[in-house]
């Protein structure tokens, strides 16, 4: 396999994780639920989707058990925040100051334990004529099934959304939760759904980690990408296919992060100042650079929205961060 | 049967509740961590006998609970701050992250007697924590932005920009570590007479009182009180919100990177890759079992500090992970929001069974 389609099949398969996790943290703050858990959440789906995959042999039982334990988890956060109405942004890092601590203290003994995971394979039914274009072909048509569920997700939660009664509730809650309530919408309720969609899918990232991309468990084996998807959702305001493109790009910085020495960019010394662009070029293909740029772009587009609508945030949900209580009953 | 539960707002919280919650809290977290414990066949009592007694009982163990709770109590301080004006500087890591490369580099690089070489570098440290907790602070202050995302986010960049220079331009020029030199002895606080402890002990509790009179003794802290019970009614009485918003983070910038020179100035003497101790998280509980003044923070950083010295021995002398100091204060925060829930709201709950037809429309529509 060429070096580019190689890059190309890395970007791809680090993308998943950030769509999963992504897709459901935005299915959350839709309804108006910030879940900075997702980091925790997703290490407590990859320590027990693997434990599962070990101990029965069966990776599609293992992806399940850690998506539910994911659910699980993430309904502590459902309680605290929309039943104890307690802040937010605090509850989601108790969660996932848990979920590490949790997977640390009982992950130890697994650390050394190899299974076998989600194959790569080519797409069901069009992917082996699909696989033969060159470079493009076996980088998006020959990946683990995992990777085909995560691109499908992208048009059904979008349908969910726009499309469904139940997700237009989801937005209606995260817009204005009064004028929903009046309408009959039993916010509570659908405050406790996305919660738990969010948390199902952000297992669902945790155990595609460690049963397709790495295939083992490791210690705080997520490094951070419970963040970048917090952070992913904000850089994609708020939209599905916006996450969609966000996640390539941010999984295409996590790839060059791993191969930019390979790259080898440089300006040849006929170009004016060469040794300073030069200069500049390795300092930003550095690798612990590269790491910082899907949250400085994260910023400069919060920045740049807000900046350029004032008073109005875009598509953020109204209700982002707030409690809801009932005026009377 | 049926339940009701009845949510009342609390006008004011009950004098024993204010109290009693750091402490239930405490003992509700390790209740529940001694679960942890059971799972691994340890005994919890003699393991928190471990933890606690031994901690307190012998002169290295207070020693070294002295020293870790340096950086905490000034991290806890730069998270207490701004939430008293009603923000969140969940930040506080990545500006104490900078302070320590900041004053590292000019401890190593400027040569100075230490009466001239220390001051430079807190003062190094005051300019980039000023800075990474004053860009979110104008950002709220003008646009709205939520602080909780933008300094989390710039948490994340510090990091990796300290872990580029350590293994870049400041990497140490002998040896293949990721780790700089070892600062001059210029450029290390001096040891207290009598306690072994080094002088950033003397730099956290200064702060803590100075924030504590700042808080109770000033129009500033009148202000930030204000701000952060009500801001509008704040605004309507003539304050401004941009500016207490601006200093609230700013001071606990400054706080934060303040930890990041204590911890290398007084206890690492110099900086490594892998330093992201996590002090600016645990600044969150912290902060929050200290919220009612300044000095309640020193506690609470000295109780976490006690968690950090106790949980390596637990780990060396038991066997068990350190890791359940982290599960432990995670507990701490789900049994402190918990709490802060029961002060705000008196609950009844009713489980009667007698009107059922009468509550029936009531029942479970409050949540």
């Amino acid at each position: 396999m060429s070096f580019l389609a190689n890059f190309l099949g890395a970007t791809v398969s680090a993308a998943t994780v950030f769509i999963l996790a992504g897709l459901g943290e935005l299915i959350s703050e839709r309804a108006g639920v910030l879940n900075l858990g997702v980091e925790g959440i997703m290490l407590v789906g990859a320590l027990t989707g693997f434990i599962t995959t070990v101990l029965t042999g069966n990776y599609w039982l293992g992806f399940l058990v850690g998506g539910c334990c994911g659910m699980a988890f993430s309904l502590l956060h459902g309680f605290l925040c929309i039943s104890l109405k307690s802040d937010q942004a605090i509850s989601g890092i108790m969660i996932t100051l848990l979920g590490t601590g949790l997977t640390t203290y009982f992950g130890v003994d697994w650390t050394s334990r190899s299974i076998s995971g989600f194959p790569d394979r080519t797409l069901p039914l069009i992917g082996d004529v699909l696989v033969e274009i060159p470079v493009v072909g076996p980088a998006l048509f020959r990946n683990t099934m995992v990777d085909y569920f995560a691109l499908l997700l992208v048009p059904l939660v979008w349908l969910f959304l726009y499309r469904t009664n139940l997700g237009l509730e989801i937005i209606s809650v995260g817009e204005d939760p009064e004028t929903a309530d009046t309408m009959g919408v039993d916010v509570f309720k659908i405050k406790y759904l996305a919660v738990l969609l969010g948390g199902l899918m952000a297992g669902f990232a945790g155990a595609h980690l460690s049963l397709a991309f790495n295939q083992l468990w490791a210690t705080g084996m997520t490094a951070g990408r419970g963040w970048i998807a917090v952070a992913l959702v904000i850089f994609a305001q708020w939209r599905p296919a916006r996450v969609l493109v966000g996640a390539y790009l941010f999984g295409l910085f996590s790839v060059l992060q791993l191969r930019s020495q390979a790259l080898s960019l440089a300006f040849p010394s006929d170009v004016p100042f060469a040794a300073l662009l030069n200069g500049i070029l390795d300092f930003l293909l550095n690798p612990t650079i590269m790491a910082t740029y899907p949250y400085l772009a994260t910023l400069v587009v919060l920045f740049v929205v807000v900046y350029r609508n004032e008073n109005s945030h875009l598509d953020q949900p109204s209700a982002l961060v707030q409690s809801y209580t009932r005026e009377s009953s | 049967m049926q339940f009701g539960v009845e949510l009342t707002p609390r006008s004011e919280v009950p004098r024993w509740l204010v109290y009693a919650t750091p402490v239930f809290t405490i003992l509700a977290a390790l209740a529940v961590s001694s679960v942890a414990l059971l799972a691994l066949d340890v005994a919890p009592l003699e393991a928190y006998r471990v933890l606690f007694v031994q901690t307190l009982t012998t002169e290295f163990g207070i020693r070294e609970t002295l020293v870790e709770a340096v950086p905490l109590i000034l991290a806890g301080l730069a998270v207490y701050l701004p939430l008293k004006a009603g923000l969140w500087n969940v930040g506080a890591e990545g500006q104490l992250v900078l302070g320590a490369v900041a004053s590292t580099w000019v401890g190593l690089n400027v040569s100075l007697p230490a009466v001239f070489l220390l001051p430079l570098m807190f003062l190094a440290a005051t300019v980039v924590g000023a800075i990474w907790a004053g860009v979110p602070a104008i950002l709220k202050a003008k646009w709205d932005i939520n602080e909780i995302i933008t300094t989390l986010l710039l948490t994340f960049v510090a990091a990796d920009v300290m872990s580029y220079l350590v293994r870049g331009p400041m990497q140490s020029p002998t040896g293949n570590f990721p780790q700089t030199a070892i600062l001059p002895a210029a450029a290390q606080l001096p040891i207290l007479p009598g306690l072994d402890v080094h002088a950033g002990l003397v730099v956290a509790l200064v702060a803590a009182v100075l924030v504590y009179l700042l808080m109770t003794r000033t129009r500033f802290g009148f202000e930030v009180t204000f701000v952060g019970s009500n801001d509008a009614a704040a605004e309507h009485a003539g304050m401004s919100k941009t500016r207490v918003y601006v200093l609230v983070l700013v001071i606990g910038g400054v706080l934060a990177a303040f930890a990041g020179v204590a911890e290398i100035a007084g206890n690492q003497a110099r900086l490594r890759a892998a330093f992201e101790p996590g002090y600016g998280f645990t600044a969150i509980p912290i902060a929050l079992l200290g919220r009612d003044n300044a000095l309640n923070v020193v506690l609470a950083g000295l109780f976490f500090a006690v968690l950090f010295v106790g949980g390596d021995s637990l780990s060396i002398l038991m066997g068990v992970p350190a890791a359940l100091i982290e599960i432990i204060q995670a507990l701490i925060i789900l049994f402190l929001i918990t709490a802060e829930f029961f002060k705000r709201y008196s609950v009844d709950i009713s489980t009667d069974l007698r009107v059922r037809g009468v509550r029936a429309d009531a029942v479970g529509e409050d949540h």
